[in-house]
């Protein structure tokens, strides 16, 4: 007997139909071969012979390979099919699902890189940074500005503390923005941004050193830490840096520095952007305040050594500043500190009743809330529309049934098709935010990419799709497999009252959505348009502002004769705040008679004689400052509300002493806004004082004339101040840029506004073709009965303008909440006027009407001779 | 004129195939064709040359007579088609046509 292992294999392999023959004629031969060849060579060729009937014509076909392919090929010829029959609508519901998807994508990536500001840092939970939490009496304030003696000092007195170091934001508590200082190397000088840092810096955070340790970096004193960009910028090189030195000018003092470190430069997620770090303990020594633990001007970040408990820590920190600061027994005045992780101040820098709350947060909450609803929303459309297309499918499906599809089937089949559907819908959305993240990186200023590497990222897009594809999928294909044949053959299918119930309740929540938005736009916008026609007290065109730094200190005066000589320069004048951003403010204002609980906080600035000028500001009372009366130095202006507040009876005369300084008023002036518009007016005191050493050099140039003006000013400064990068900015500028964030808002709620209008568009549409099907043979009756195609417009859209209504009440009323308290952040905001809401709603009803419009058209339209006859 | 529509080999399977009649199957064709042309060849081969010319329409098959000795396995039987019957007899009249013309003398065993 032959071995039975070669038949087994050719059964495993070989078709079912021919396995029978080929043993057959295998075994018949067998017995010959052992008559002639005897046993064991017939067992040989035997082998042999079987394995040599596996041949490609003899192998199974994997049968249910086979089914598979052709259904497949099949489900997208119907799927492009049905795609082909309606167009328009098959068009329409995918572009609706795909800006849906591209929109939660582009809000999802928004979110993660918000997030990550700060967070990347490998000690991001052991670092810390310290606030300060002060009370006047029953008000309190936080901020975190601190002394500058407060790192080193802590890491000397706290054991848990494992590294500490300040970080100067600002050099003085009057500068506005950034920390631009000019550097230069033989003819290259720039002026670039950077601050100082104390030497644990590098120790603390992830920022890569090029060249350099983290303990060395910034050890020296006179030594920099500078980034590549600002390396290969002087030097060339990061190696030909390393080591080098360049000239260092900053305000009043010009000094070699020496590159004790190159840092990479830093990523985009860092909230405090800089291009070098200078030593912090030179600059403490050599400044005027901050050697004073009086003074809070720095921030002050530290490490916790790993497994410290930061609460325990928190508590003994509390009255730390108690010894250190010169507060009287018994004065209302208290000063505490606390502690906020490092990488929570981008998200949660705001601070109310002294400790930090909100701030970003709410806008990235509210953004991944709306990015979720948007989804939800896309994807219940789709499955609305694709539920109100299948009625035309009904009788394909009864064939199908008839045929002998079982239930299972159908529902794997429409899902298929609904997942080919929505892969295609992914994959266009994918595209969409790839090409439209540009435009969104320039209108929010960061950027973000996708991410195609990062794991957690594909899966979040497979799990999206598997998801959507599965849930859109599941209604409209479980709805259709239930038909019973004989009915979807006659056509006479119908959705139960829940399902339509639930599709109306599904537009009426989309369109109080979008009202809500369009009014939420319309609102952020007219109040923006506000802010940047409203008077604010002065006159912010053409004018320009200059740093006072360098030999320009010393070489004011010259230099400003020499400019208002200048054509095209109308006014130069020096200021220690710029008049937009005058953030120095406190009660620094003495007058006789003040009662010592009346405190009235002013914005104290120091100018010179052509000030009020070059403002365009107007003296109510008294006059300006003026140099025929040499005994004007000494006196002040106030304004207005300073007047008022301080309730001074002749105010004209009367003394007051703004730091120590004493004098009379010489003039009242106008009020103006010395702050963003965000807050409310204060009084402001001019002081003046000429020979100081900081500030910001203001100059109006004529108007038309202002290209001219600044580069015969460049040509100026390069005299007066040689060594130094002339960099200038314009005022209106500024100002327009301190309402950057309402201007990014503005911009992406009306985005956001017309997508969402444009979904809940779609729904409705969904709704009215199913609506018109259903009632095709009513309306077929009613024009039976005389009806015009125009009443049967008004009667089929009737219903669906009940609707809007409905979501117009929905929406009115959250809109006028929500604006309400979005307006509360502006001391100056605009009315909400009632025509806001109304337009708002009418816009919604009359895009409702456009949308169902060529539906009930058609509707109305239709013979009825067609209409009854289907039956 | 069509091109060749058989090999060489399907030619003679599907000759005897037509000779064996009733009994053209696998084992029997296979020995045919060792007697009348000496070649002995793979059982395999057989069966892939007759599942060949069945899907080229030139034979049909059913399955019948098991035996014991087979196992209990029954055989594959081929009949040859019309359209086999036609493109053997095409082939031939081919053939015969071209002999015809061959110039006596011109086909000679001895000369060169």
């Amino acid at each position: 007997m032959p071995p039975t292992w070669p038949g087994r294999i050719l059964e495993w392999f070989c078709s079912s139909l021919l396995v029978e023959e080929m043993q057959g004629d295998l075994l018949e031969l067998y017995e010959k071969w052992t008559r002639k060849y005897g046993m064991r060579r017939a067992r040989l060729l035997y082998v042999l012979q079987a394995l040599r009937f596996l041949r490609p014509y003899a192998f199974k076909r994997m049968s249910t390979k086979n089914h598979s392919t052709i259904m497949i090929t099949s489900y997208f010829t119907f799927v492009f099919r049905r795609l082909q029959r309606n167009k328009m609508f098959s068009a329409i519901n995918i572009l609706g699902l795909v800006l849906g998807l591209a929109c939660s994508l582009i809000i999802y990536l928004w979110v993660d890189s918000e997030r990550s500001i700060d967070n990347f840092h490998s000690k991001g939970d052991q670092l810390y940074r310290v606030y300060t939490r002060r009370y006047f009496g029953d008000q309190v304030n936080a901020g975190y500005n601190s002394p500058a003696l407060l790192p080193e000092a802590l890491k000397n007195d706290f054991p848990e503390v494992e590294y500490a170091s300040g970080f100067a934001k600002v050099l003085r508590l009057s500068q506005q923005g950034d920390t631009y200082e000019s550097f230069s190397l033989g003819d290259k000088a720039y002026k670039m941004r950077g601050s100082r840092a104390g030497k644990d810096f590098f120790s603390m955070f992830s920022y890569p050193l090029l060249a350099g340790s983290t303990t060395s970096a910034l050890a020296d004193q006179n030594g920099i830490a500078i980034s590549r960009k600002m390396a290969e910028l002087f030097f060339g090189t990061v190696e030909s840096a390393f080591g080098s030195s360049l000239q260092f000018s900053s305000e009043s003092m010009s000094r070699d520095v020496k590159v004790t470190a190159v840092f990479e430069d830093l990523p985009a997620s860092a909230s405090d952007q800089v291009d070098y770090l200078a030593n912090w303990d030179y600059w403490v020594e050599h400044d005027d305040f901050k050697k004073y633990w009086g003074h809070f001007g720095t921030y002050t970040y530290i490490q916790l050594k790993a497994g410290s408990d930061p609460a325990l820590f928190e508590k003994k920190l509390v009255g730390y500043l108690d010894e250190r600061l010169d507060i009287q027994k018994g004065s209302n005045v208290k000063v505490e500190l606390g502690l906020q992780r490092f990488g929570d101040q981008y998200l949660y820098g705001n601070f109310e009743s002294g400790r930090p709350t909100g701030g970003r947060i709410d806008y990235v909450n509210s953004m991944t809330v709306a990015a979720v609803v948007i989804l939800i929303i896309a994807c219940v459309n789709f499955m609305n529309l694709s539920a109100a297309t299948s009625l035309k499918r009904a009788r394909e499906v009864g064939v199908r049934k008839v045929a002998g599809a079982s239930r299972v089937n159908l529902i794997v089949q429409f899902m298929g098709e609904t997942f080919i559907l929505a892969t295609f819908a992914v994959g266009l959305a994918l595209l969409t935010a790839y090409l439209a993240l540009p435009a969104f990186n320039f209108l929010t200023e960061k950027q973000i990419t996708l991410p195609w590497h990062e794991l957690s990222f594909i899966g979040t897009v497979v799990a999206t799709l598997t998801g959507v594809g599965l849930v859109a999928g599941s209604y409209p294909a479980v709805l259709l497999s239930t038909f019973k044949p004989v009915r979807a053959l006659k056509g006479k299918v119908i959705f139960n009252a829940r399902s339509v119930g639930f599709g109306k309740s599904m537009v009426v929540f989309q369109f109080a959505l979008s009202i809500l938005l369009i009014i939420l736009t319309m609102v952020v916008g007219i109040q923006t348009k506000y802010i940047r026609t409203k008077d604010i007290g002065y006159n912010r065109d053409n004018v320009i502002y200059i740093r006072l730094e360098g030999a320009l200190i010393k070489n004011y005066k010259a230099f400003k004769r020499e400019a208002m000589r200048l054509p095209g320069v109308a006014y130069v004048d020096r200021s220690s705040q710029t008049p937009h951003t005058m953030g120095l403010t406190g009660p620094f204002v003495n007058w006789e008679g003040k009662h010592p609980d009346h405190a009235v906080n002013f914005i104290p600035t120091s100018v010179g004689y052509d000030y009020v000028k070059l403002l365009g500001l107007r003296i109510i009372e008294g006059r300006d400052y003026s140099d025929e009366f040499p005994a004007d130095t000494t006196g002040f202006i106030v304004s207005e509300s300073g007047i008022r507040e301080m309730g001074l009876k002749n105010p004209l005369g009367a003394t007051i002493s703004v730091f120590e300084k004493k004098g009379p008023i010489i003039g009242i002036v106008n009020d103006y806004n010395g702050q963003s518009l965000h807050h409310s007016l204060m009084p402001i005191v001019l002081d003046f004082k000429e020979g100081m050493n900081f500030g910001t050099i203001l100059v109006r140039t004529k108007p038309g004339q202002t290209e001219e003006g600044i580069s015969s000013l460049r040509k100026a400064y390069s005299i007066y101040n040689p060594g130094y990068a002339f960099s200038y900015s314009f005022l209106d500028d500024a100002f327009q840029r301190m309402y950057r964030s309402e201007q990014v808002i503005s911009k992406l709620s009306s985005i956001f506004g017309s997508l969402s209008i444009f979904i809940s568009c779609l729904g409705l549409l969904g709704l009215a073709v199913y609506a018109a099907e259903q009632r095709t043979r009513e309306m077929g009756i009613r024009k039976v009965l005389g009806a015009t195609t125009a009443q049967i417009f008004v009667l089929f859209s009737a219903g669906f303008v009940k609707l809007i209504l409905i979501s117009i009440l929905l929406a009115v009323p959250l809109a006028w909440l929500a604006a309400n308290a979005w307006l509360q952040r502006f001391a100056y905001k605009i009315d909400l006027a009632w025509w806001i809401f109304a337009l708002g709603g009418a816009v919604a009803i009359l895009l409702a009407l456009l949308t169902i419009g060529s539906t009930a058209i058609k509707t109305g339209a239709r013979n009825p001779v067609d209409t009854l006859r289907t039956e | 004129m069509r091109k060749t529509q058989l090999g060489e080999f399907e030619e003679i399977v599907l000759l005897i195939v037509a000779t064996l009649g009733d009994n053209a199957y696998g084992v029997a064709i296979n020995e045919a064709i060792e007697l009348q042309t000496g070649r002995d060849l793979s059982i395999s081969a057989i069966h892939a040359t007759l599942h060949r010319l069945q899907a080229k329409g030139y034979v049909k098959s059913f399955m019948g007579g098991a035996s014991a000795e087979r196992g209990g396995r029954r055989k594959r039987f081929f009949l040859i088609t019309p359209l086999g019957s036609r493109t053997l007899l095409a082939i031939r009249d081919l053939r015969e046509q071209l002999w015809k013309q061959v110039p006596r003398g011109a086909i000679h065993p001895k000369t060169t």
